[in-house]
């Protein structure tokens, strides 16, 4: 794994698919195996960078494996990749297994689903810029709201195995338990802080959770349950980073947190993209230019889509 | 055989490898498309579109999916002439492919300002003049649904452009589109490129609102292609076979076989454009599926094919 930021060779890959497990009702863990030189290239990937799958020829589910709310427009033809992170890269022999954690919202995840052990899938990776870990922080904040959970697995990943003087800890947030995509069960969820998720603890990383209506853990933002937490704790901001990931309105909280109490915070974006690769111009993030008062667009897919949350110029 | 197929083309007098162009607005200036495609095996490039000075281009969203396309509104994002001399010119005029440097504005003196600064260049072959963007307020598609303006920016550019050739982007915009192509031929157009994006919507019904920031988006992908394809032949019988101006076809072309259809339809070369987001090595792929179409057809050159729609 590397540490610095120089991106890994990225390239268009077949990968095979090993794995695609529901953990939830919504969410589903998907397992990519790749080969010769994609391994090697998916082997050198970092926390928050992506992948673009086509999921054209992916076929869609029985209809009754339909849910309602999407059996409106399940048929529409898929055209464009889809972005995914990763929540984990492990490397086996001369194979990279890569883990993406997804969550059926529309016609491509939905077609994603039927995928199994044996299917193999175009991807185009890995793209992007990943999370940075600047120089003496010896306390990490890993900020997930809802899907954002899955790059920070990887990142706790690699925090805890190469960066063994850096504290880490994880906060997770969505609406309710059941939007919570981990594999515990919903019951275990903790209603006390200190609970632990095991996509976390397994790697020796101490997690909060947080839902909106309390159906879980704190009740209430997560980025609330970080100030607060944040309140109690007297570290100095300069020791601390934070990284978030997650709906873009969480991560304009989350950064205003950062800034408040001087701890320099890195957000991975979402945007819908067409290339993933610098081509469509699609992607726009708005940042603040070197000029006062005069704001750039920078590219989601090839600029971030991790940012330094100083530079964001956060629409929600 | 099918080494022995000829696929080169004479497109407005510049001898091109093959008829296989990028289209504008797709692949940047070259540099990103590099990692992913051998830029060198096309037959042309054509640059997103360069404007006088720098263009930060619309909100987001600037694109949406729709069934078998896409809706784009990006703004004519782009780093401005100047910036294009100095950063990305040297990049292409290592490139062998011929480069057609795509030109937007708002004013007449807008599109001249930019060619002027560019016509003495030798990384150039030509120039785009996109007189069909559905995506900015000012100039853009109104300078290319009526004839008397295309005539009058056509021929101020061709002034302007001296030895290059002058290729005019059309609208499917309009209630007769050979019109157009005839106005802009006539003012002095060596070239053209057809068709530019459908003026398109989609809807949020949940807050009733446009999708895209821009409120609509240019519609491009395989949704337009039977359209694009008729309209090429269209304007090929019409204006392009009588006048000679070559006409580069591009809507919606995924495979070779897309790519043939508007050769035969009267396409003397062809543009990929939304094909190069989700196969950014895909234009390589459509050489040389042309190159086999020709040889189990027993065409000796791609030349032959253009405008030969039987009855």
């Amino acid at each position: 794994m590397t540490k610095n930021c120089i991106a890994a060779k990225k390239g268009v890959f077949l990968a095979a698919v090993k794995a695609n497990k529901q953990i939830g009702r919504r969410f589903y863990r998907l397992r990519l195996e790749f080969s010769g030189p994609a391994a090697e290239a998916f082997a050198n990937s970092k926390p928050g960078q992506f992948a673009q799958l086509n999921l054209s020829g992916t076929a869609l589910p029985a209809a009754k494996d339909i849910p309602d709310e999407l059996a409106n427009n399940a048929r529409r033809n898929i055209l464009l990749r889809r972005p995914f992170s990763f929540a984990d890269v492990t490397c086996e022999d001369d194979k990279t297994l890569v883990d993406i954690l997804y969550c059926v919202v529309g016609p491509a995840s939905l077609r994603m689903t039927t995928l199994s052990a044996g299917d193999s899938v175009s991807v185009i990776g890995p793209l992007g810029t990943g999370f940075c870990v600047p120089e003496g922080k010896k306390r990490a904040l890993l900020v997930a709201g809802g899907m954002g959970a899955g790059p920070l697995q990887h990142l706790a990943k690699l925090l805890t195995a190469d960066y063994p003087n850096i504290d880490v800890m994880a906060f997770a947030g969505a609406k309710t338990a059941k939007e919570l995509p981990f594999g515990a069960r919903l019951d275990e969820i903790s209603q006390q802080l200190g609970f632990s998720l095991r996509e976390f603890a397994d790697y020796g990383v101490e997690s909060l959770v947080a839902t909106d209506d309390g159906s879980a853990g704190w009740k209430g933002l997560v980025s609330d349950c970080l100030a607060e937490w944040l309140g109690q704790a007297a570290f100095a901001g300069n020791d601390m980073i934070i990284y978030s990931c997650g709906p873009e309105a969480m991560l304009a909280k989350v950064a205003d947190i950062a800034l408040k109490n001087n701890i320099d915070c890195q957000v991975s974006m979402e945007r819908m993209m067409a290339c993933g690769i610098g081509l469509c111009q699609s992607c726009a993030v708005e940042c603040k230019a070197d000029r006062p008062g005069k704001t750039v667009y920078k590219l989601c897919c090839k600029d971030g889509p991790v940012f330094d949350s100083r530079e964001v110029i956060f629409s929600a | 055989m099918k080494d022995n197929v000829d696929i080169s083309v004479d497109f407005a007098g510049i001898r091109l490898a093959n008829p296989v162009f990028t289209a504008s607005g797709t692949c940047g200036y070259a540099d990103e498309l590099a990692e992913f495609a051998d830029v060198n095996a096309l037959g042309g490039f054509i640059t997103k579109s360069i404007t006088v000075r720098p263009r930060k281009g619309n909100p987001t969203p600037r694109i949406v999916e729709t069934d078998s396309g896409m809706l784009n509104a990006i703004g004519l994002a782009n780093i401005g002439v100047h910036k294009f001399v100095e950063e990305k010119l040297p990049v292409l005029e290592k490139l062998s492919p011929a480069v057609f440097v795509n030109v937007a504005g708002e004013t007449i003196n807008d599109y001249v300002t930019v060619v002027e600064r560019l016509a003495s260049e030798r990384a150039i072959a030509g120039f785009e003049l996109n007189i069909s963007c559905p995506n900015v307020a000012k100039g853009g598609i109104s300078f290319g649904t009526e004839p008397e303006q295309v005539a009058k920016i056509t021929s101020a550019v061709k002034k302007a452009a001296g030895e290059k050739v002058l290729m005019v982007k059309l609208s499917p915009a309009v209630t007769d589109i050979s019109i157009i192509a005839r106005a802009a031929v006539e003012a002095g157009a060596d070239a053209l490129s057809l068709i530019n994006t459908f003026t398109a919507m989609v809807i949020d019904i949940e807050s009733r609102k446009p999708v895209l920031a821009n409120k609509t988006g240019g519609l491009s992908g395989p949704a337009i292609k039977p359209i694009a394809v008729y309209l090429v032949n269209k304007v090929y019988n019409e204006v392009a076979k009588s006048s000679g101006a070559p006409i580069l076809g591009i809507g919606g072309i995924m495979t070779a076989s897309d790519a043939i259809e508007f050769i035969i339809a009267g396409a003397s070369a062809v543009g990929i454009g939304t094909a190069n987001f989700i196969e950014p090595g895909c234009t390589i792929k459509i050489i040389e599926g042309i190159k086999n179409y020709c040889a189990r057809n027993k065409i000796a050159s791609i030349k032959e094919l253009t405008g030969t729609l039987q009855e």
